[in-house]
């Protein structure tokens, strides 16, 4: 199977071709490009929490309304926290 | 999506190394069991509701005007996905933490286009202690 990177740039490539089933139109690319090099030059990656820092703990709600503390997922064993920004 | 799917393909090996792998996000509930469903995953996508959690990683940031306007034209209308009218969203980001609580691996770009490879996730957590 392809890796995760050469799936996204595939994706990415034929979203950014402007033809369908997108159709995104090419000011519209502009724009995300834009933000994205905004974003990239705010250093806003520098002000991330680094190898070496200690994770914030936190407890929320999961997909069926149980609430589920880091602290006690972290005595099982280690974490993999991913954030997402959402199903669209 | 296609960062969970591949996340999903590496469940199982991420359990055999005695860790579990948790998903946060800013959407309320409704749109979560959406995609949990959807994709048959089996590890906890969180809320991290008005993002608490992504601030306290240093991730969040403001979606521009220009932006916010776009994506509403074609119904990315993240006030409602995200139950506030800030248009605030976290930048992607994978963190391995091990069981003291340290971060031993931290993925963060500010280029949503680029993930880390989840093969390199599962190197990253055999090299932390069980």
């Amino acid at each position: 199977m392809a890796s995760l990177q050469e799936r996204l740039g595939d994706f990415k490539k034929a979203f950014e071709s402007g033809a369908p089933p997108y159709n995104v139109p090419h000011e519209a690319i502009e724009m995300m490009h834009r933000a994205t090099a905004e974003l990239k030059t705010s250093w806003i990656e520098g002000g991330a929490l680094k190898v070496g820092d200690r994770a914030p703990s936190f407890t929320l709600f999961n997909q069926d309304h149980v609430q589920v503390a880091s602290t006690d997922l972290l005595h099982e064993g280690p974490l993999v926290v991913s954030f997402f920004r959402g199903h669209w | 999506m296609m960062e969970l799917e591949a996340l999903q393909g590496i469940n199982s090996e991420v359990k055999a190394l005695g860790a579990r792998i948790v998903v946060l996000t800013p959407e309320v509930e409704r749109y979560t069991c959406g995609v949990y469903k959807k994709l048959n995953l089996t590890f906890d996508i969180l809320t991290d509701r008005h993002l608490k959690t992504a601030e306290q990683f240093g991730l969040v940031f403001i979606l521009p005007d220009y932006l916010r306007e776009l994506y509403k034209s074609v119904g990315i209308t993240l006030d409602r996905f995200h139950d506030e009218t800030e248009y605030r969203l976290p930048m992607p980001a994978r963190y391995v933490i091990d069981k003291e609580g340290i971060i031993r691996a931290a993925d963060v770009n500010a280029d949503y286009t680029i993930r880390p490879e989840p093969s390199e996730t599962v190197r990253q957590l055999v090299l932390t202690p069980q």
